[in-house]
């Protein structure tokens, strides 16, 4: 059985492309079941991104495979084929493996290290085994990507650092606050990277959104989308007072918060600091509030400064991350190898038994006085002694280091044993075989 | 004795350090286990001391000083099992190295002045012990809020930005460490004047006694470092000093501690033997 992968992604295919060859806007779910019924591949997992679709399947015949995806991928997404065929990439084997674990570790996202990326390998992996289009060679290959992903995520620094504006935002902010449940946000302004900067905050558990706007309307309208509530202009003192964290994006000519304003809320407040992300172009905040002991002050140049920081350290992981995956893809070759040896070991044992249940059953006339115990012994005794024959050998024929010697011991042990030929006679015992020569 | 559980100690110090630099989640379990072992061993050291002296050693300054490092790895230990929180290992591996090199070179002769053994005595120093170890830990942790705060506040998020824990998880478990050492040092302070009346009731002439008053340096630098740590307390809960003023009081708390600890007990005569 091969591992077959076929594709596209954001470094072979134009985002036109991929949108009409995204799984994800429809059931990805559905989509592997489809194939998993047309096609002759016996294992299907669709991944399935705004940067990628990619199918992977187990197969016995990778060329038949391939043309069996393409023909899909145009029937299921009514294009013709040449629409994408010059943008797919196909892969087997080691080289499927190595791609999928480089995509789990997040090296071949186009922001590198984003952490998204592993949860979606899992997402389509957890879709085709919920619809049984998963068996053991997917199974195995994408619970080893996941732990790839995992060993980069905790090994090197890829992923670590924020890579946008309103990430960058809400690191900072764990780090003054820890974890965000409880605290309170105000947005003032209701423009695109205010609600973005709210939604991540949202979504990280904070107990309340408070919006204002100079226009009421766009408050109301993000505070709808976030969950928040929207307050009226003039009571943006008040609702500083109670804020934690405090994100300024209007389009105001001169500063909106002055040092007077903060310290006159911050007075009063309770201890805790106050984190204020200014993120308006000219700022709306005045920079000498970032002088109050309690206060810390961001503004869109210095998250952007972070981001880029961020982004350069990232590029220093990568040779970590990779050495991380070509070392994880090595154990899972040897697996691979030592699997394709099971056939070959599943053929010897049988021999092997086959000869010691046909020496037992031509004893039988000796044996048959034995008591019912007696019987049973000698029947584990041979048994054993066959197990014991053939451990070592099994092991080794697993730990084969290339595929050329693998190929060359499997065939010796074939011959040797007469493995797979209909003509032996397993009623010939050794002892037969040597009286015969006499 | 004592310089298994230092080298132990020691290890636990550099695996922290790795961590650290490298954050490989191993090297920080190794850390944790090497810190264990050294804390094992030095439970065994001290518990063989007891046995021999029929006390729990600390009846000379530097035996006090290592019973002082094995309250404080049990301390650390325990917070650092229930934050999940490694970063400040490094911080304190080498503080429990540095400390228990002292034991180790110099044992120190155990022997107690009869007119000491008694339970009140007993609780007095351990108490007290145990209240610096958690000061130990709340200078630490003050000293690592005021590292993160200034990085923060600078915008300059550099090496320890990255690897220390956030700001408010460091201001609580300062605010914690000091509570519970304060709490440990008011009962030292009492148990103490009880233990000294009564004493003095059995033994009136005695001149070490005699002199157990605010006049005697030791006495007088354990009474303010009680106001401090009571000031410390109570300006938490009512005047919102939390913070980097907090971390700044557990920290000058600890030096005034560790100078009543280390040179007063070494260099000025005081009615204590340490």
């Amino acid at each position: 059985m091969h591992l077959f992968l076929l594709g596209v992604s954001h470094r072979t295919a134009p985002v036109d492309l991929r949108e009409r060859l995204d799984f994800s806007s429809r059931d990805v779910g559905a989509a592997v079941e489809t194939l998993a019924a047309r096609a002759s591949a016996a294992e299907s997992v669709v991944l399935s991104t705004c940067n990628r679709s990619e199918i992977y399947v187990a197969s016995s015949e990778p060329s038949r495979a391939r043309e069996e995806l393409i023909a899909f991928l145009s029937e299921y997404h009514q294009l013709p084929r040449d629409a994408f065929l010059p943008h797919l990439f196909t892969y087997d084997d080691t080289a499927a493996a190595h791609h999928l674990f480089s995509v789990s570790a997040g090296l071949d996202s186009l922001v590198i290290g984003e952490p998204q990326i592993l949860g979606q390998v899992k997402d389509a992996y957890q879709a085709a085994a919920d619809r049984h289009c998963t068996g053991p060679l997917l199974n195995k290959t994408f619970h080893w990507a996941f732990g790839v992903g995992k060993r980069v995520r905790s090994e090197t620094g890829l992923g670590e650092g924020a890579v946008s504006v309103s990430f960058a935002a809400v690191a900072l902010a764990r780090k003054i606050f820890g974890r965000l449940q409880g605290r309170r946000v105000l947005v003032v302004g209701a423009g695109e990277i205010g609600a973005l900067t709210a939604h991540h905050l949202r979504s990280h558990g904070v107990a309340e959104i408070v919006i204002t706007s100079r226009t009421a309307a766009h408050a109301e309208a993000l505070a709808a989308e976030t969950g928040g509530r929207a307050v009226p202009w003039s009571d943006m003192p008040r609702a500083m007072g109670r804020a934690d964290i405090v994100v300024t994006a209007t389009g105001s000519q001169r500063p909106i918060i002055t040092r007077a304003e903060v310290e006159a809320v911050t007075g009063r407040r309770r201890p805790d600091p106050l984190f204020i992300i200014d993120i308006a172009v000219p700022r709306d905040v005045d920079p000498a509030v970032g002088e109050i002991e309690q206060v810390f002050l961001y503004n869109i140049d210095d998250l952007q400064g972070i981001v880029q920081e961020n982004l350069a350290r990232r590029g220093g992981e990568i040779a970590r991350a990779e050495a991380i995956v070509a070392e994880e893809l090595s154990r899972f070759t040897a697996w691979q190898r030592s699997r394709r040896a099971i056939p070959t070991v599943i053929a010897l044992r049988q021999r092997f038994d086959d000869i010691r249940r046909s020496e037992l059953e031509r004893l039988e006339t000796k044996l048959g006085g034995l008591p019912p115990d007696a019987r049973a012994r000698v029947d584990e005794v041979t048994r054993l002694i066959v197990e014991k024959l053939l451990l070592e050998p099994t092991e080794q024929l697993k730990a084969l280091p290339d595929e050329e010697t693998q190929a060359v011991y499997t065939e010796a042990v074939s011959r040797l044993f007469r493995l797979g030929d209909g003509s032996d006679e397993p009623d010939a015992s050794p002892m037969d075989e040597r009286r015969r020569r006499k | 004795m004592n310089v298994l559980p230092l080298i132990l100690y020691a290890a636990a110090g550099v695996a922290y350090a790795v961590h650290f630099a490298t954050r490989r989640p191993q090297a920080g379990r190794l850390a944790t286990t090497v810190l264990v072992f050294a804390a094992f061993a030095h439970t065994f050291v001290i518990g063989m001391q007891t046995m021999e002296v029929r006390h729990v050693p600390f009846a000379n300054a530097s035996s006090a000083i290592s019973t002082f490092v094995w309250l404080l790895a049990l301390s650390y230990l325990y917070l650092e099992m229930t934050s999940d929180e490694r970063s400040m290992g490094v911080f304190i591996a080498p503080m429990l190295a540095g400390l228990q090199t002292i034991p180790a070179w110099s044992p120190g002769i155990e022997r107690i002045d009869p007119m000491l053994d008694s339970p009140s005595f007993w609780m007095h120093v351990s108490s007290l012990l145990f209240a610096y170890a958690s000061f130990a830990l709340a200078a630490v942790l003050g000293l690592t809020y005021v590292v993160q705060f200034t990085e923060i506040k600078k915008k300059h998020l550099g090496f320890f930005y990255t690897r220390l824990p956030s700001l408010q998880t460091l201001d609580i478990m300062n605010a914690r460490a000091v509570a519970v050492g304060w709490l440990f040092l008011t009962v030292g302070v009492v148990v103490g004047v009880i233990w000294v009346t009564q004493a003095r009731a059995a033994a009136p002439d005695d001149p070490n006694l005699r002199a157990m008053s605010l006049d005697d340096p030791k006495i007088f630098v354990a009474v303010l470092t009680w106001g401090l740590y009571s000031f410390a307390v109570l300006a938490r809960r009512m005047m919102g000093w939390s913070g980097r003023r907090a971390a700044w009081l557990s920290a000058v708390g600890f030096t005034i501690v560790l100078l009543n600890f280390l040179p007063i007990s070494y260099f000025v005569r005081t009615s204590h033997t340490f």
